[in-house]
C-alpha cells in the first residue's frame, strides 16, 4: 500500500517539473502531466481494488493510513495524512477518470495555445490537490488542498488573461469562495477548540457528545464553505463567469470535481450535520433553492457553457438535497454519476464551440448531422442528465427523490421533482437549438479521434454505471436499493414531461420557432431570470462599491487626518519650542540661572527639530526621559 | 568556546569599518566587502541555527559586567524566538546587499550603513540587557535614516524625518519603561526581570505594571505599526532605496512585536492578561489588519499598497500576541517570519520591475507575464504567498494567530473581523496582480527585459524557505514552540 501517497504526488512532481522550464520546453512536455495521470489512475484502480468489496467495516477501518507531522502546537499536533476508505477510493477514481479523459481531450483542443504547458501544468496541480483533499485524513489538511485548488481555479479562469472577462471571472471566484471559505476556517477553529484535533476519527467520533450548539455551529460554518465551493446560492455567482477558462478546465474542474468538493466535506462531516439536526434542514432548504433558482436561470441562458454551469449549479444543489436527508449515499451517488456525465457535456461542448468558433446556441444548430459522434454522446450525456433511463441521472436522481419520501419530506421531493422537470426543459431546449434546427454555420466537422475517444469513454460509463448502482452502494457501506417502481414511474413521467414541454416551445416545426410570445407572457419573470435574479446586482451594490468606495474614503483618510495630525503634532511641538524659548528670553532672569539655562537648551534644542538637525534629537530624548521618569517615580 | 552571537552581531561592524576606509577611487570593492561579510554573518547564523538545542532555553550565553556599578552587563543569548529572527535577519542582509549590487552614488557609504544596519538588527534580538537592547534599538536608526535621506526617493527628506522622529518619541517611552523597571526591581537584565515577574513575591504591583506596560506599548506600537501610529510607514517605505525597504519591512517592524513577546507580556504579566491591554491590543490589531488591507486596496503605488499590506500583516501578529496563548504566540512568531520572507521578495520584486520601467504607478505597469515571465511570475508566487495561500508561509502564521484568538478570552467577533482581513488580503493582492501580472505588455513594460540570473538567483532562497516553511511548519515552530511555552508558563498561563 506504499504506493497511496503517489496517487497525488505524481501529478505533483509533473507540476514542479514543468514549472521552471522556459514556456517551450513546457509546451514540449505536455506527455509528463499525461503519465503522471496515467501512472495515478492505474495506481487508483488498484487502491479501489485493495478497498473492494468495500462495506462498512472498511469504512470504520481504512485499509490505509499514514500520517506525517508538520507541527506541534501546544499539546496538538498537526498532520499531512492520508488515508484510503471506500469514500475516497471511489473518488480517486472518478478524479483520475475525468482527469485522464479531460487531459488527453485537451491534447487535441488546447494544442494551438501558445501556454497549452502552462495548462498542463496548473491541471495536474489541481489533481493533485484534489487527489490528496479527498485522501486526507484530517480537515486542515482538506482546508489546505481546498485552498490550493481554489489557486488554480483562479489560475485557469483567468487562462486567457489577455482578456478582460477572464481576470474579472477569476477574480470573482477566487474572492467569492474565499468568502465561503472564511466561514470554513472559523468553523476548523471551533472544531479544534472543541476537540483539540482536526482529525476526522478524533472529530466525527465525538461529534455526538458536543455541548449543545457546538454541532450547529461548525455544521452550519462548514456549509458555509462547502457553499462557496460548491457554488450554492446565494454564493453561486461565481460558477457562470468561470466558463471564462478554456472548456476542458471547466469540465474538469467546475463541473465534475472541485465544485463536487463542497459535497464531499458536507458527506464527511455527517456526523458532524447529524448530532445538530437544524444544520441538516439548512442543507435541505439550501440544496433545494440552489436546484431549482439554478434551473431556472439555466433556462434563459444562450451561451451553451453557461447553460451547463447553471445546470452544474442546480444538480449541485440535488447533491445537497440527498444529503440535508441525512444520506451520504444519495448525494455521494449522484456526486459519482454527475462527475461522468458532466464532463461529458462539457467536453462535448468544447467540440461543438470550435465547430461554430461560437458559444451562442443561437448561431449553432444542426449538429446532429455534422457532428454525428459528438451529437450521440452529447445525448447520452443529455439524457443523465434530464434523468431518463437507463442513463445514470436517472439512478441517482431517483434514489434521491427515493430517500426524501423515505423520509417523509414530500414537499421536498415535490421541489426535486420540479427542479427535474426544469432541468428536462433546459436539456430540451439545448438540445433543439443546437443539434436540430437548420445550421446557422458553415463548414461545420466533426473531431478527431483523439477528442472522441475520451468522450465516448465517459458516454460508456455514463450509460452503464447505473445498473451497478447496488453493488457501489454496499461499497460505500450503505444501501442503494434498485428504484421503487412509483417513484422511478413518477420521476420518469416527470423528466419526459420536461423534455416534451421543451420540444413544444423549442422543438416543432424543424425549431423554426419564435420564442417571444413565451417571453412576452413571462414578462417579469422573464427578464428577472435574464438580469440573474439580481445577485450580481445586489453583490455590486452592497459589497463591492460600498467596500472600493470605502477604501478610496480610509485611504483619503490615512492623509488628510491621522498623518495630519501626525505632521501636526510635529509643527505643534516647533511652536511650542518657539515660545518657551522667547519665554526664557524675556521672563526668566539670571537669579534662577541653572533652570534658565536648562529650560533654554531645552528650547533651542526642540527647535532645531524644524532644521531637521537629527544629532539634536538624541538629547531631546533623553529631556523627555527626565520629565516622565520623575512622573513614573512619583506614580509608583 | 567561541562567542558565536558577539561574531555575528560584531562581525558585520567590522565589515562596516573596512567598507568606510575604502577609498573612492575603487567604487566597486565596498559591495564585494559587504557581501563577504554579510555572507560569513550568515554562515555564523545559519551554524548557530544549526547547533541550536530547541529544548535548551537561552543559549550562547555572553555575560560579562560592563557598568557595574549600576549593573548594567554586556549579555547576549537566545532563545527559540530572538534565534530564527536573527538568522532571517542575517539573510536578508545579504538579500539586501545583492539588490544594491548597482548602487553607483557614494557606494562605500552605502554599504557601510547597511552593514551598521544589521548590527543593530541582529544586536536587538540577541541583547538580554536592557541598556543593550536600546543601545542596538536606537542604533538602528542611525544607519536607516541615511539610507532613506541619501539614496531615496523625491520626498526622502521628509520620509527619512519622520521615521526617524516618530520611533524615536516612541522609543522615549520605552526608555522611561526601562528606567522604571530598573528603579522598581533594580535590574537591567530582561531574564531576571521576567524571573522576579513570575515569582508572585517580587513581582510589581498590578499598577506599576499597568503603566510601565503602557510606555513599552507605545514604543513598540510605534515600530509595529499599529494603528493609528502607522502613517510613517508608507511613507518611509515609498522612499527608501529596495534594500532600505527590505530590511524595514523584514526586520525593523519585528523589533516592535518582538518587544511585546520578550519584555511586555513576560516582564508585566498581570498587565498583558489585563482586560484593558488586552481589549487594546486585541482592538488595535483587528483595525490595523482590516484598515491596512482596505487602504492598501485603494493605493495606486506598488510599494505603498506592499506597505500597507504590512500593517495587515503585522495586525495578524499583534492579534496572536493580544491573544497570549500558545497557539496565538506561535502563529506570531511565524508571521514575523514570513512576513520579512514574504514581503521582502515582494519590495525586491517592485524594485526591479522599477529599475526597468522607472514606475511603481499600478495603472502603468501591465502584462509583466506576457513580457517578463519570470518577473511576473514571480510577482504573482509572492502576492499568493502574502494573500495567505496554504502551502505557502504566509498561511500557518495567520491561521494560529486566528486560531490563538479564537482560543482566548477575546471577543469572537474581533476574530471574525480579522478573519475577513484575509479575504481582503486577497482582494487587493489579486486587484494588483491583475493589473500589473496579467493582460497584454503595454507601455513601459513593452520593451524591458527579464529578470537576469543574478536577480534570479537573489530572489531563490526567498521562494524555497517561502515554499519549505509553508509545508512543514516544525522547521520553524520547532525552535519557537517551547520558547513560547517558557514564556507562556512564566506568564501563569
Amino acid at each position: 500500500m506504499t504506493y497511496i501517497p503517489a496517487i497525488p504526488l505524481l501529478p505533483a512532481l509533473a507540476f514542479l517539473a514543468l514549472l521552471p522550464m522556459s514556456r517551450a520546453a513546457r509546451n514540449r512536455a505536455i506527455w509528463l502531466p499525461l503519465g503522471a495521470i496515467a501512472v495515478s489512475l492505474v495506481l487508483s484502480v488498484m487502491a479501489f481494488a485493495a478497498v473492494w468489496p468495500g462495506g462498512a467495516e472498511k469504512a470504520a477501518e481504512p485499509v490505509y493510513h499514514e500520517s506525517i507531522p508538520i507541527a506541534t502546537v501546544g499539546e496538538a499536533t498537526i498532520d499531512l495524512g492520508l488515508r484510503l476508505d471506500p469514500i475516497s477510493s471511489a473518488m480517486l477514481i472518478v478524479i483520475t477518470v475525468v482527469a485522464m479523459c479531460v487531459q488527453v481531450f485537451s491534447v487535441g483542443y488546447m494544442r494551438k495555445d501558445p501556454r497549452v504547458g502552462w495548462y498542463y501544468a496548473v491541471l495536474s496541480l489541481f489533481t493533485a490537490a484534489m487527489l490528496a483533499l479527498v485522501l486526507a485524513d484530517n480537515f486542515l489538511m482538506l482546508y489546505i488542498m481546498w485552498e490550493i485548488m481554489g489557486l488554480c481555479s483562479y489560475l485557469l479562469i483567468g487562462f486567457w488573461h489577455e482578456k478582460e472577462a477572464s481576470r474579472k471571472a477569476a477574480i470573482k471566484a477566487f474572492l467569492t469562495t474565499r468568502v465561503g471559505d472564511i466561514g470554513f476556517a472559523i468553523g476548523l477553529f471551533v472544531m479544534f477548540v472543541t476537540v483539540g484535533s482536526f482529525e476526522f476519527d478524533a472529530v466525527l467520533g465525538s461529534a455526538a457528545e458536543w455541548a449543545p450548539g457546538v454541532a450547529t455551529t461548525v455544521a452550519l460554518l462548514l456549509l458555509f464553505g462547502a457553499m462557496g465551493k460548491s457554488a450554492q446560492v446565494p454564493l453561486h455567482v461565481w460558477l457562470p463567469d468561470a466558463m471564462a477558462g478554456p472548456t476542458p478546465a471547466s469540465a474538469l474542474i467546475h463541473a465534475a470535481t472541485m465544485v463536487a468538493a463542497g459535497v464531499y466535506l458536507v458527506a464527511r462531516s455527517m456526523p458532524i450535520f447529524e448530532a445538530s439536526g437544524v444544520a441538516l434542514q439548512v442543507v435541505l432548504a439550501v440544496g433545494l433553492i440552489t436546484a431549482i433558482v439554478g434551473g431556472l436561470l439555466a433556462l434563459v441562458q444562450h451561451d451553451i457553457k453557461k447553460v451547463l454551469a447553471y445546470s452544474t449549479i442546480s444538480q449541485l444543489g440535488y447533491m445537497f438535497i440527498g444529503l440535508g436527508v441525512g444520506s451520504v449515499i444519495a448525494g455521494m451517488y449522484h456526486l459519482i454519476t454527475h462527475a461522468f456525465f458532466k464532463s461529458l457535456l462539457f467536453l462535448a461542448a468544447g467540440v461543438l464551440i470550435h465547430a461554430y468558433h461560437n458559444q451562442d446556441m443561437r448561431k449553432m444548430g444542426g449538429a446532429a448531422r455534422a457532428l454525428p459522434i459528438t451529437s450521440a454522446v452529447f445525448a447520452v450525456g443529455s439524457l443523465a442528465l434530464a434523468g431518463i433511463f437507463p442513463f445514470s441521472g436517472f439512478w441517482s436522481k431517483d434514489e434521491i427523490i427515493l430517500v426524501l419520501t423515505k423520509d417523509g419530506q414530500y414537499l421536498a421531493a415535490a421541489g426535486a421533482l420540479f427542479a427535474g422537470f426544469i432541468t428536462a426543459f433546459y436539456v430540451a431546449r439545448l438540445w433543439f437549438r443546437v443539434f436540430t434546427r437548420k445550421p446557422q454555420a458553415e463548414g461545420l466537422h466533426e473531431a478527431k479521434i483523439g477528442k472522441l475517444a475520451p468522450m465516448c469513454v465517459l458516454a460508456a460509463i455514463t450509460a452503464g454505471i447505473g445498473f451497478f448502482g447496488p453493488t457501489l452502494g454496499y461499497f460505500l457501506g450503505h444501501k442503494i436499493p434498485w428504484p421503487d417502481l412509483v417513484v422511478a414511474g413518477v420521476s420518469s413521467a416527470v423528466a419526459m414531461a420536461g423534455l416534451a414541454a421543451g420540444w413544444w416551445v423549442y422543438g416543432r416545426k424543424g425549431g423554426e420557432i419564435d420564442t417571444g410570445a413565451v417571453k412576452a407572457r413571462l414578462g417579469a419573470i422573464y427578464s428577472a431570470l435574464v438580469a440573474k435574479l439580481y445577485f450580481d446586482e445586489m453583490y455590486e451594490r452592497l459589497a463591492v462599491r460600498p467596500f472600493t468606495r470605502a477604501a478610496s474614503g480610509l485611504a483619503v483618510f490615512d492623509i488628510s487626518r491621522i498623518d495630519w495630525l501626525v505632521d501636526g503634532a510635529a509643527k505643534a511641538w516647533g511652536a511650542i519650542a518657539r515660545v518657551s524659548w522667547r519665554f526664557d528670553d524675556r521672563a526668566v532672569d539670571g537669579g534662577v540661572n541653572g533652570v534658565a539655562e536648562a529650560i533654554w537648551a531645552f528650547g533651542k534644542r526642540a527647535r532645531s527639530i524644524q532644521s531637521g538637525r537629527i544629532q539634536t534629537y538624541q538629547q531631546l530624548a533623553l529631556v523627555a526621559i527626565v520629565l516622565l521618569l520623575v512622573f513614573v517615580v512619583v506614580k509608583g | 568556546m567561541v562567542p558565536l552571537l558577539s561574531m555575528i552581531v560584531f562581525l558585520p561592524l567590522v565589515g562596516a569599518i573596512v567598507t568606510a576606509l575604502m577609498p573612492r577611487t575603487m567604487p566597486t570593492v565596498p559591495r564585494v566587502v559587504a557581501l563577504g561579510f554579510s555572507v560569513a554573518t550568515l554562515a555564523l547564523a545559519t551554524w548557530a541555527l544549526a547547533i541550536f538545542d530547541v529544548d535548551g532555553g537561552y543559549q550562547f550565553v555572553e555575560r560579562f559586567p560592563w557598568v557595574p556599578q549600576v549593573g548594567i552587563e554586556y549579555h547576549l543569548a537566545v532563545d527559540g524566538i530572538s534565534m530564527p529572527i536573527i538568522a532571517l535577519s542575517a539573510l536578508l542582509t545579504v538579500l539586501a546587499i545583492l539588490v544594491s549590487w548597482k548602487i553607483d552614488h557614494r557606494p562605500a557609504f552605502y554599504f557601510t550603513m547597511i552593514q551598521l544596519l544589521a548590527v543593530g538588527m541582529t544586536g536587538v534580538f540577541a541583547a538580554l540587557d536592557f541598556v543593550l537592547f536600546y543601545l542596538f534599538w536606537e542604533l538602528v536608526l542611525v544607519p536607516m535614516y541615511f539610507l532613506i535621506a541619501i539614496w531615496g526617493g523625491a520626498r526622502r527628506e521628509y520620509a527619512a524625518i519622520k521615521f526617524f522622529l516618530y520611533t524615536l518619541a516612541g522609543s522615549v517611552f520605552m526608555l522611561v519603561g526601562i528606567i522604571a523597571l530598573y528603579i522598581t526591581q533594580g535590574s537591567f537584565n530582561i531574564a531576571e526581570l521576567t524571573a522576579l515577574a513570575a515569582n508572585p513575591d517580587t513581582a510589581l504591583s498590578y499598577n506599576l505594571q499597568f503603566w510601565i506596560f503602557a510606555a513599552f506599548f507605545l514604543g513598540f506600537a510605534v515600530k509595529v505599526p499599529v494603528f493609528p501610529l502607522h502613517t510613517w510607514l508608507p511613507d518611509a517605505h515609498v522612499e527608501a532605496p529596495t534594500a532600505g525597504s527590505v530590511l524595514l519591512a523584514g526586520i525593523l517592524l519585528k523589533m516592535g512585536t518582538y518587544g511585546f513577546i520578550r519584555i511586555s507580556l513576560p516582564i508585566m504579566p498581570e498587565a498583558a492578561a489585563s482586560q484593558f491591554w488586552m481589549w487594546t491590543l486585541g482592538i488595535l490589531a483587528t483595525v490595523s489588519i482590516v484598515y491596512g488591507a482596505a487602504v492598501a486596496f485603494a493605493q495606486t503605488d506598488m510599494k505603498k499598497l506592499v506597505a500597507y499590506s504590512s500593517v495587515s500583516h503585522m495586525g495578524f501578529v499583534m492579534l496572536g500576541i493580544a491573544s497570549g496563548t500558545q497557539e496565538g504566540l506561535d502563529g506570531a512568531v511565524f508571521v514575523m517570519v514570513a512576513h520579512g520572507l514574504i514581503t521582502g521578495m515582494m519590495f525586491m520584486l517592485v524594485g526591479m520591475v522599477y529599475e526597468r520601467t522607472h514606475t511603481r504607478v499600478i495603472s502603468e505597469i501591465n502584462g509583466l507575464s506576457s513580457q517578463t515571465p519570470i518577473a511576473g511570475g514571480l510577482l504573482a508566487f509572492a502576492s499568493i504567498a502574502s494573500l495567505g495561500l496554504p502551502g505557502l508561509a504566509g498561511f500557518p502564521g495567520e491561521l494560529l494567530t486566528l486560531l490563538g484568538a479564537w482560543r482566548s478570552d477575546l471577543w469572537p467577533g474581533l476574530v471574525i473581523i480579522s478573519a475577513l482581513g484575509v479575504l481582503l488580503a486577497a482582494a487587493y493582492m489579486l486587484w494588483m496582480v491583475q493589473r500589473t501580472v496579467m493582460g497584454e505588455a503595454k507601455g513601459v513594460v513593452a520593451k524591458i527585459r527579464d529578470l537576469t540570473a543574478f536577480e534570479i538567483a537573489t530572489l531563490a532562497p526567498l521562494v524555497v524557505l517561502i515554499v519549505a516553511l509553508g509545508v512543514f511548519w516544525s522547521l520553524l515552530l520547532r525552535y519557537v514552540t517551547p520558547a513560547v511555552q517558557t514564556v507562556l508558563s512564566g506568564m501563569g498561563v
